[in-house]
């Protein structure tokens, strides 16, 4: 139960905060008495207070540090028994006591392994001693720091990234460490220390967070009773009756603190370098260009006052720096602070480029850190800092989001990582993983979330069908883990289950992705190999269910809705077929069907999503589909998508989606026309691809690094047989595979081709002239046609 | 005092946590583990390939229970583990020494 409102227990606590100051005094009196009573006239020697205990910051159950300053080890041996009865009776009389004996040389040198020595000098404070001896140390000292800043700085930086390091480089943890994390008391205390070995004073602007994070850390120490520096949640209850207000002010602070270090800790490390790192530092500077400077890594803009309201520019700045994977230098951060912007001005070609950045989570996470994502989102801010506490989650909800991007960056595992260079959209994942804790906080959050999606993209005027795509894996963002740990992976209806559900195997790699980025941002580890493993065979699974049900889900002859010519053309096309087209897609089909049945053939083409598009109805023979993929080829134009369906009335609807590398289509139109009536030539058997092909083929003859891989299968379904070809794409290369197939004599039933980076997916469904599979016995011989097809 | 050990399926885990629940057998320990029985995993089938796939995740649960609870505790866990297909798992029994709550130095079954 809370004790008391935020304020009350805060302000409380720096009322309390003289408490530091009586007890290092209450301290100091004591070290002086046992010294006086214990080793005065004994031991030669000075005692010096060093850590909190030297800044005179010691809070109510912190240690208390001691140096003994001794002329030499063996004075020091020789008082052994009088030091013990020293040492025991300030143990005695209740203080918690590290000590440490050194000599002023000691003192005065450079420790491989114990750098804390040097570091711990630098907030010394004499208590007691003989004369002379601090006096020693008091001249040698300064003259050290001075000339060893440069290694003591570099060493105070490689200490400081390491601890950061097993914070995960990030201070938003829900139940955070305010001494070590990143953010708290101890990267306070490391500005501290690069100001005194600089001989500058504590920045001013950190004071308030200085204060805050004490009070903090008094209380936690207050109410544990010992030396508790964990801000978990029950002490997140019992300090504030708002907790969540509590944290987010903590994150403020935090923010401002780790910002301010990490500025010094790279200084230090780049500080009159003149290693192969600065050299090569030195070279990135060259990065420059006609926006931006880069020194030492970090980004300048040329106009810097334009960052506060050119979103163009800031937009180019934060592209920039995840390109390169440069910082922001301090002037740009804070001019940043200070930028605002109208929602409004955002749109779909900006967002979509950012996300589609090589590096988006680089770009975000430096997006948010400045909170201009807050002004060009504002809907970001609901999850800006907020905790919502449950059993696993360790981070802020925002910052689970940047990590669930950065986990795709690409995903460890190498399966998944091609399953991402095969998805064509990065961009709508990434998407749907910042929108898909969005609506964190009460209620649905899934439903929530897909709310705002829709509501944000529409805005932003993206394309309907994208909008649909990424309100579709926000609203099945959990189904997959469901899936994982609820449903028997070995029974049949699992698979047919989420198939229906996902629809189609280029939605099913996207939520694959997005289930792994969301599941390794739990926590650090939260990936566990039996988890990931969990993942995949869902994915198999379903994979396995999209790809048999190509050839066995069709649309049947009458369904709801849909007119009696609509239904005629659709029956026995595969169910795939209404998932993957609007109705305004249909509609123009059956137009074209219309054209058809009076011509025998018909072509139409248009642009799709930043490519070409041929659609060709035409009534089927054989290795008709092998001529339409060479008559396209024969024009140069690569194959980014094809599919090919035959309906229930043996009328074939082939799809090709291409790209046109010499921009022929779009500069003469009337090669539109030309195109179009070769199609329909080819499609009548009344033109020949191969001799065309034959040319292009030569001139494009490479080496081929990737082996091919084809597989075929009986199992997948009962009537027809599977045949899956991966292999580097070339120009032909689908012309050269259906002809394999069709020279063997077989029927081509269903096709799918997808190519991504380079690669093609395709998937084939054949069946011998008149139905039935591909004989077991001649399946060998046809996975070498067709290995030997990709490789020439 | 007996230690009851059960290797099940994934997705039966809630179901048999609940019927656990239900006798009032809250305590229980729960590891996300790989194995193969004389199941020996099975062939997957992907892009027309087929892949042999020998370690099956699985769930292992241990409760410690007192000795007139075994049978009662092992027929629950059976009963819900149980789909009827090869790969449902196993259930081990061991003797336990002794057992020591951490907190207040109970020991034998008033540490249960």
């Amino acid at each position: 139960m809370p004790s008391g409102s935020a304020t009350t227990i805060v302000e409380r606590a720096l009322s309390d905060m003289q408490v530091l100051a009586e007890r290092t005094a209450s301290c100091d009196a004591i070290v002086r008495s046992a010294y006086a009573s214990d080793l005065e006239g004994k031991l030669p020697c000075a005692i010096l207070a060093v850590g909190g205990f030297g800044r005179a910051e010691l809070f109510p159950h912190s240690d208390v540090d001691i140096m003994l300053l001794v002329e030499s080890a063996d004075a020091a041996q020789a008082a052994k028994a009088d030091l013990s009865t020293f040492l025991r009776n300030l143990w005695d009389s209740g203080i918690r006591l590290s000590h440490s004996v050194h000599t002023v040389e000691e003192c005065c040198q450079i420790h491989d392994g114990n750098t804390e020595l040097s570091i711990s000098l630098l907030d010394q404070r004499l208590l007691s001693g003989v004369p002379g001896l601090y006096e020693k140390l008091e001249k040698k000292l300064p003259d050290f720091v001075r000339t060893k800043a440069l290694v003591l700085t570099r060493r105070l930086a490689e200490l400081a990234r390491s601890r950061h390091s097993k914070y995960h480089a990030t201070i938003y943890h829900l139940e955070p460490d305010i001494k070590e994390t990143c953010g708290g008391m101890r990267d306070l205390h490391l500005v501290q220390w690069f100001g005194k070995i600089a001989g500058k004073s504590f920045p001013p602007e950190l004071m308030s967070s200085r204060d805050f994070l004490f009070r903090l850390r008094f209380g936690l120490h207050q109410r544990a009773g010992r030396d508790k520096n964990v801000l978990d949640f029950e002490s997140q209850d019992a300090l504030s009756s708002q907790p969540e207000e509590l944290m987010r002010d903590y994150y403020r602070h935090a923010r401002a603190v780790h910002r301010c270090a990490l500025w010094m800790i790279d200084a230090a490390e780049t500080t009159k370098d003149k290693s192969l790192l600065e050299q090569f530092r030195s070279w990135r500077g060259r990065l420059s260009n006609s926006d931006f400077t880069v020194s030492r890594d970090q980004v300048l803009a040329r106009s810097p006052q334009q960052l506060r309201h050119d979103l163009a520019l800031v937009l180019r700045m934060f592209a920039f720096t995840s390109r390169h994977g440069l910082l922001l230098a301090a002037d740009t951060e804070a001019r940043l602070l200070e930028f605002h912007a109208q929602p409004e001005d955002f749109k779909w070609p900006a967002a979509s480029s950012l996300m589609r950045m090589p590096r988006a989570a680089w770009a975000l996470r430096q997006m948010n850190a400045t909170g201009v994502l807050n002004k060009v989102l504002p809907e970001w801010k609901e999850i800006e800092c907020l905790v919502v506490r449950d059993f696993y989650h360790r981070y802020t909800v925002d910052e689970h989001t940047i990590v669930a991007l950065e986990a795709i960056e690409p995903p460890h595992d190498a399966r998944l990582a091609t399953l991402l260079e095969e998805t064509g959209r990065v961009e709508l994942l990434r998407l749907a993983l910042v929108f898909h804790d969005i609506g964190k906080g009460d209620g649905d959050h899934v439903r929530e979330s897909a709310e705002i999606v829709r509501k944000v993209m529409t805005r932003w005027d993206a394309p309907p069908e994208d909008i649909d795509t990424v309100e579709f894996l926000v609203l099945h963002h959990i189904t997959l883990s469901g899936v994982m740990s609820k449903r028997d992976l070995a029974d049949p209806s699992t698979a047919r289950d989420l198939a229906g559900q996902v629809g189609t195997i280029e939605h099913l790699k996207l939520l694959t992705l997005l289930t792994y980025a969301d599941i390794s941002a739990v926590y650090p580890g939260a990936m566990t190999p039996w988890r990931l493993e969990q993942l995949w065979r869902v994915y198999l699974a379903t994979h396995e269910e999209l790809t048999r049900e190509l050839e066995t889900h069709r649309i049947p002859a009458a369904i709801e809705g849909v007119s009696s010519e609509e239904a005629a053309l659709l029956a026995g096309l595969p169910a795939r077929f209404l998932r993957t087209h609007s109705k305004t897609e249909i509609a123009k089909i059956v137009k074209l069907a219309r054209e058809q049945q009076e011509e025998q053939t018909a072509v139409a083409i248009d642009r799709y999503q930043g490519a070409w598009r041929a659609t060709i109805l035409a009534t089927d023979r054989p290795a008709l589909f092998a001529s339409l993929a060479g008559a396209l080829a024969g024009f140069g134009f690569n194959i980014l998508k094809a599919e090919a369906f035959a309906n229930a009335r043996g009328v074939v609807l082939d799809t090709f989606a291409f790209e046109d590398p010499h921009r022929n289509l779009e500069q003469n139109p009337e090669e539109v026309d030309r195109l179009q009536r070769v199609l329909v030539r080819t499609a009548l058997g009344k033109h020949n691809v191969s001799q065309v092909l034959e040319g292009r083929k030569r001139a494009h003859k490479q080496k081929r690094t990737m082996q091919p891989k084809v597989g075929v299968s009986n199992l997948a379904v009962d009537n027809a047989t599977l045949v899956e070809v991966l292999a580097e794409d070339r120009p032909g290369l689908l012309h050269d595979l259906a002809s394999v197939i069709s020279t063997a004599g077989y029927d081509i039933d269903v096709v799918l081709i997808d190519t991504e980076a380079h690669k093609a997916l395709d998937v084939f469904y054949l069946k011998r002239p008149g139905g039935g599979q591909v004989p077991e016995e001649a399946h060998a011989a046809l996975r070498q046609q067709l290995t030997e097809a990709c490789r020439s | 005092m007996k230690k009851i050990e059960a290797v099940i399926q994934p997705h039966k885990l809630e179901e048999v946590k609940e019927a656990l629940k239900g006798i009032g057998v809250d305590g229980m320990t729960i590891t996300e583990v790989r194995g193969h029985g004389r199941q020996k995993g099975h062939k997957e089938v992907y892009r027309g390939m087929e892949y042999q796939v020998d370690l099956l995740p699985k769930i292992k649960l241990e409760a410690v229970v007192s000795n007139d609870r075994v049978d009662e505790v092992t027929s629950t866990i059976a009963k819900a583990a149980r789909t009827g297909k090869i790969g449902d798992g196993k259930i081990f029994i061991y003797d336990v020494v002794d057992a020591i709550r951490i907190r207040n130095d109970d020991r034998g079954e008033s540490a249960l």
